[in-house]
């Protein structure tokens, strides 16, 4: 069982937790006075103010005076706060006579077991909050929380909140833990709490512009679509007041598609909004294979989005019809007979 | 988050799709707080696009389609699927021989529905507990174990489609062969019923290894 879709910035080192001190606090301090100065040096050769100069005014100056052609980011010339070129690290957690600081530092992950002491006690208290308003026959209140809007902290973001690694598991059953306790009524200390550990996700959904209909020659409303599939690339136009015919590439779907399962897909939008026989569909398509099918599929639901409410474009989101299919076939790795098969095992 | 894929085309965030129209036909006062609730979550989250072989249509059927391609080679869907559209026809033409055959009282009990045919046949072939090979102190024993639906599901298909295409059957084509099968299967009879009981058979013998069982 391994970890999906991982980023190359999730996948950096949590350096914070690994191994005692490298660097001293004085050597922190030292550098962070060093970079200070330097700010002003650097405002002062660019002719600028050094009061008022950001970190966007130093990344701008540092790539106008030392050009690099360098494809990494990561290795071109770079002057940051030592705060984040040194990453976080624990401090020594023992005195002098050896004796450790915190009463649970022989259980190796001494932040996270403290962290879920802390936050069991405030379900223990949230619980007793609730018994006291049953006891005094006040009803539950049901906060909603905006659950769409936010996410919990993923294991990385928990690991350098804590300077600890973890485990999958531990990570899993801390945040079992916190929507435990968002379930229950809780007042405002435990929501400030539950906050530290959710992120805001601020994208939302791209609203998508739905074309009005065009008119053509004749007075027929239709409306056109694109969609792609794998290697297949086509486009749809749909009119009004039709029989339920569809063309592609000027020859009717019964002769260029001979299999069944295309043609479920050519008519599958219609069939969903209920409008199978109503609408003329004429479809120019090119490249792919089977996949013409489903990017047909594609341009023809889009098109019909100029034809239907709204609400009715939200259902053909859910149902999967609005989506561009993202899988396409996978490479060819050097030392394997295909993109997973790999060659005969020979003992010798 | 764990699975056993290696990685996906999707972001992690994708929903699966949900085709079923009488989903969305519900008016908005009759659907449960949940279920708003659940709806205006969906609202905001990105979804997967619909698979090529799933379809809104009353033909498109995802047990079906499952069985379609357990009995494709070397991903000849066409053939696949024309073969479990001629079973369908096989099955619904002897049903209505029956049919016509039968005396007025009887008329009514005969289903002649392949589709109903199929689920309840699948149903009956269905074990409900299986055998899993455990090895403790240098030996092997078989202990009876609890299956998931999915799994239940699977072994009473392959049994379907083995038992079709081998067991001495050269002349007959598949879909007769399956047809036959099923109709037994539907009446409680065949050969895969009994497989089905003598694995519940094994798994009461082995009854007592039970406790070797740690999930």
């Amino acid at each position: 069982l391994r970890l999906i879709y991982t980023t190359t910035a999730a996948q950096r080192k949590n350096v914070g937790a690994s191994g005692p001190e490298k660097y001293t606090e004085a050597f922190i301090k030292k550098q962070i006075e060093e970079f200070n100065l330097g700010k002003r040096h650097l405002a002062n050769m660019m002719g600028e103010d050094p009061e008022t100069f950001t970190q966007e005014d130093i990344d701008r100056a540092i790539a106008y005076l030392f050009p690099s052609g360098l494809f990494d980011k990561q290795a071109r010339p770079m002057m940051k706060h030592p705060s984040e070129i040194f990453p976080e690290q624990r401090k020594i957690q023992w005195g002098e006579d050896g004796r450790p600081f915190h009463f649970l530092f022989y259980t190796g992950k001494q932040s996270y077991y403290s962290l879920m002491h802390e936050t069991y006690e405030k379900l223990l208290n949230a619980q007793k909050y609730q018994d006291q308003l049953i006891a005094q026959d006040l009803p539950p209140e049901k906060e909603k929380r905006n659950l769409a809007g936010s996410r919990w902290l993923t294991k990385i973001e928990l690991e350098e909140m804590l300077l600890e690694k973890l485990s999958d598991d531990e990570y899993s059953r801390f945040i079992q833990l916190l929507k435990k306790l968002m379930t229950l009524p809780c007042g405002d200390i435990e929501e400030k709490y539950i906050q530290k550990f959710s992120k805001e996700v601020p994208a939302q959904l791209q609203k998508v512009v739905i074309e009005p209909l065009k008119y053509d020659e004749r007075g027929v409303a239709f409306s056109t679509g694109k969609g792609t599939r794998k290697t297949a690339r086509a486009t749809a136009v749909v009119y009004d007041n039709g029989t339920g015919k569809i063309t592609v590439n000027g020859i009717d779907i019964l002769h260029y598609f001979p299999v069944l399962q295309d043609r479920e897909q050519l008519l599958f939008p219609f069939q969903f909004l209920d409008r199978v026989g109503k609408h003329d569909t004429v479809c120019t398509v090119s490249g792919g294979g089977r996949s013409k099918a489903g990017a047909i599929r594609l341009a023809s639901a889009k098109a019909l989005r100029s034809f239907v409410t709204e609400k009715e474009v939200e259902f053909m989101r859910q149902a999967g019809l609005l989506t561009i299919d993202p899988r396409v076939k996978e490479r060819k790795k050097p030392g394997q007979e295909g993109a997973r098969r790999k060659f005969t095992w020979k003992k010798r | 988050r764990l699975t056993q894929v290696r990685w996906s085309r999707y972001n992690p965030s994708f929903l699966e799709p949900e085709v079923n129209k009488e989903l969305y036909q519900k008016p908005w006062e009759e659907l449960s707080e949940e279920e708003k609730e659940k709806l205006e979550l969906k609202a905001v989250q990105p979804i997967k696009a619909a698979p090529p072989t799933v379809s809104s249509s009353v033909f498109s059927d995802p047990m079906i389609s499952k069985f379609t391609n357990m009995m494709m080679k070397d991903g000849n869907k066409v053939l696949a699927r024309s073969l479990m559209a001629q079973t369908l026809e096989a099955i619904k033409r002897k049903q209505l021989e029956k049919y016509h055959k039968a005396p007025e009282e009887e008329k009514e009990t005969i289903e002649c529905n392949p589709y109903v045919i199929f689920h309840q046949a699948l149903k009956n072939c269905q074990p409900i507990i299986g055998l899993s090979s455990i090895t403790k102190g240098g030996k092997t024993y078989q202990v009876p174990v609890p299956l998931k639906d999915n799994r239940k599901r699977f072994l009473a298909m392959k049994w379907l489609i083995t038992e079709c295409r081998e067991n001495k059957n050269r002349r007959t084509l598949m879909p007769e062969k399956l047809s036959q099968e099923l109709l037994q299967a539907f009446n409680n009879e065949g050969p895969i019923i009994k497989k089905k009981h003598v694995l519940h058979k094994m798994a009461e013998a082995n009854r007592a290894y039970a406790h070797f069982r740690w999930w």
